[in-house]
Formats: C-alpha cells, sequence, structure tokens
C-alpha cells in the first residue's frame, strides 16, 4: 500500500493504482470523458488533471493526468486548484467549439461556468469528442475495425479507407461506449448497420429474436472456445425450455 | 457463502409477486425493470420461478470480454460491475438458461445478484417457494404446506 494525500485528506492506495482510482476512492471527483472501467486508461480528454507536489519540492507543482498518473509515496494532490480548474475550462470550451451540439458536453461545460464557446465555433459541428473510447474498446475486443485517421482538425474516427470496415463483427461496443452517442447505426431483428457494412442477425431458431450479430457470436465462439450452439436460441426460449423441464421433474417427483 | 437462494418449484402458486417484487426493486422512480425472475405457468395455480443458477462455470463470465461480471464471494452471486460493463449483449447470447435479460427500457443487461444478499423477491413468496436459507438446510425436502397436504389428501381420495 502506498500513503499519500489528496486535498489535504491522507488515504492508502493499492500500489500500482492511478491517482485517479486513488482520488474517486476518497471521495472526490474530477470530470472524465475518456476514462472507462474496462479499458486501460489513455489521457486524451485531459479532463482529470490534478496539481501534484512532494514535501521536498520547494513548492514547485506539476499538472498531471491523474488517469494515467500513478500513485507515490508521499504524494500530495489537489484536484480543484485555481489553474487545474482554468485549464479544465479552456479544455471545455474548446471541446464545446468543436462540438457545440453535444448534450454532454455543453452540461460539462455549463458546470465549469461556459455557456457560449469563446472560440470560433466550428463550421462543421461534430458530436465525436475524439476520446479514443470507440477505438480502444474495438481493439480491446480484438476486433480494430476503426481507428482515428488523419491529423490535427481534420482528425476523425473511420474505418479503413473509409469503406465498410471487414474486420467488424458488428457488436455495436463503439456506439454503446460513446459518451456523445455520435455513432450512428440501425438494428432490428434481422439486420444491423453501423460503419457502412450490413450484418445479418444471429435469429433464435425458436422464436426468432436477435440479439448478436452472426460474425459477434462466430468470433466469440472460436475466441473463448465455447460451442456455437451457446448462441442459438434467444433468452426467453431458454427460459421456457428450463421451465419445461423443471416442471417435468416436480411432475415426477410428486408422481 | 453462507446462504443460498433455494426455490421450491411445487410450491409455486404462479402468483407473479416475485416478478413485481423484482421489477420494483431493480427499478427506478416508479419504473419497472425487466424483472431478473420469471414464472412460467405449467396449469392452474401452478408456476414454474427461473431464476439465474449463479454457476459455479458460468458461461455469461467465460463470454464477458471485459470480465464484467464476477463473483461476489460473500453471496456467491455473480455480480455485474456496470461501470466495466461494454453492453455488447454477449453473456446475454451465452448463458445456457436465459437467465441474462436485455432490458430494453433501462438500455442495460439485468442479472439475479441476489440484491447483494437480502433476495427482495424471497419475502414476498406467500408460499414460501422462494427461500434464503443456510447452505446446509438447502438439501433438506420442505415440509409440505397445508395446502400441499391438502391437495394430496384430495387426490388419494379421488
Amino acid at each position: 500500500m502506498v500513503s499519500l494525500t489528496i486535498n489535504g485528506k491522507s488515504v492508502r492506495a493499492r500500489e500500482g493504482a492511478y491517482l485517479l482510482e486513488a482520488i474517486r476512492a476518497a471521495g472526490f471527483d474530477v470530470p472524465t470523458l475518456c476514462n472507462h472501467e474496462a479499458l486501460e486508461p489513455w489521457g486524451g480528454c485531459r479532463l482529470c488533471l490534478v496539481d501534484v507536489t512532494k514535501a521536498g519540492w520547494d513548492g514547485w507543482k506539476k499538472m498531471v493526468v491523474s488517469c494515467m498518473f500513478p500513485v507515490e509515496e508521499g504524494l500530495i494532490v489537489e484536484t480543484h486548484t485555481p489553474r487545474v480548474e482554468e485549464t479544465r475550462r479552456v479544455v471545455l470550451d474548446l471541446l464545446l467549439a468543436r462540438c457545440p451540439d453535444a448534450p454532454l458536453i455543453q452540461k460539462m461545460a455549463a458546470e465549469h461556468g461556459i455557456e457560449q464557446t469563446s472560440y470560433e465555433r466550428n463550421p462543421e459541428p461534430t458530436d465525436c469528442i475524439l476520446c479514443g473510447l470507440c477505438t480502444r474498446v474495438c481493439d480491446h475486443i480484438g476486433v480494430s475495425a476503426i481507428s482515428s485517421v488523419n491529423r490535427g482538425s481534420g482528425r476523425e474516427i473511420a474505418p479503413p479507407f473509409n469503406e465498410a470496415p471487414p474486420d467488424c463483427i458488428g457488436c455495436l461496443a463503439c456506439a454503446e461506449i460513446c459518451p456523445t452517442q455520435c455513432i450512428p447505426y440501425k438494428t432490428s431483428d434481422y439486420k444491423r448497420s453501423i460503419w457502412g457494412k450490413d450484418f445479418e442477425m444471429l435469429r433464435c431458431k425458436t422464436c426468432g429474436k436477435a440479439h448478436i450479430t452472426v460474425m459477434q457470436a462466430g468470433y466469440y465462439a472460436g475466441k473463448n472456445g465455447v460451442p456455437g450452439s451457446y448462441f442459438e436460441t434467444c433468452d426467453a426460449c431458454k427460459r421456457k425450455v428450463m421451465a419445461e423441464q423443471f416442471a417435468k421433474l416436480s411432475s415426477g417427483a410428486r408422481g | 457463502m453462507k446462504m443460498i437462494y433455494k426455490v421450491t418449484v411445487e410450491r409455486c402458486i404462479a402468483c407473479g409477486k416475485c416478478e413485481l417484487a423484482c421489477a420494483f426493486a431493480h427499478g427506478s422512480e416508479g419504473k419497472p425493470s425487466k424483472t431478473r425472475i420469471n414464472i412460467f405457468k405449467r396449469g392452474p395455480e401452478l408456476g414454474t420461478p427461473v431464476v439465474c443458477f449463479q454457476c459455479d462455470d458460468a458461461a455469461c463470465a467465460a463470454a464477458c470480454p471485459t470480465q464484467a461480471l464476477v463473483r461476489n464471494e460473500e453471496t456467491g452471486a455473480i455480480e455485474m460491475d456496470r461501470d466495466r460493463c461494454i453492453l455488447c449483449r454477449l453473456c446475454v447470447a451465452a448463458c445456457p438458461f436465459g437467465n441474462m435479460l436485455w432490458d430494453e427500457a433501462y438500455h442495460l443487461v439485468q442479472k439475479c445478484d441476489l440484491c447483494g444478499g437480502d433476495p427482495k423477491c424471497v419475502p414476498f413468496c406467500p408460499t414460501h417457494a422462494l427461500e434464503y436459507v443456510p447452505c446446509e438446510e438447502a438439501p433438506k425436502r420442505p415440509e409440505p404446506l397445508a395446502w400441499e397436504s391438502g391437495a394430496k389428501e384430495m387426490r388419494a381420495g379421488s
């Protein structure tokens, strides 16, 4: 365990933990946009910035992204100093200029006292904040069908060559994880489409309902070594079969 | 794990109180969630409750790509860490018993977590078909309820 001070409070944290975890465990909150429990930290949104210092540093402080900074013995952390707050405001101001119509960004900016961006409004407004959650979750699943392309103001998230990505399995993890819900998709019991690619759904052989795509089932069955039959029947039909089994058992016992 | 969730199918009268208790215990602001326990009728006033078995070698946990399904050693239940869930719905498809449920209203996966060691459905069950008992009591055959013995007598008499 490592001892450190967060906003004047002495806390102990797990060795190898990142500051963000320790800060939240201590009951404080810092805003984040690109952090997700299931994914490796990335440090992309720069909102979780905090000031850190140590006793021997003569009052010198450095600003670090708490999601990627490992806890250290004797670290003194401040989460809401004026310069940290100001930096967060600049980040949100820039994000609001880029994504003026994204409700989440509007809300977070308003919480930091920004109603209107002080920069030039993006002439082609987008809701994508380039937090990288979609590409990282896709990598995590092991598919890597999308990535960020181009640089600077032209940077965007796209499949290779902006064509229907051959590797995509249609799991929707990217669309579901997107904090501003800006990845469009369509899904029904028959067909799903995302990133310009159409998928056939794996329909229940009894009732026809579908939760996942045929490609998704194939991918996961191969990866986890589970038989493909796991995915053939929908949850409601499986429950019905279970209930019938139980009914048989119980009538046998009562006999 | 000290306590176990016990279902006595013969006692279920399909009243649906457990389903209601579950839906409202896990919903918010009066909006029910998808119920994690489901009754299937198998005759007049006879039902079969189907609920998560908290399997030892659980397919849902094996299928989860983000290790969001973790066993709570205290209660023995497999619990879902919502912060880790990426809503891929693979567990819904993977559960061989259909006990992982996709809740469209709340847009998340519902799974029985034994309410963290205090299953809310149990006190609502009027016939004790659902019980939460110490593990050593689980294999005991439950005493027949009054109406059960009555029914048996009637059957024997006819």
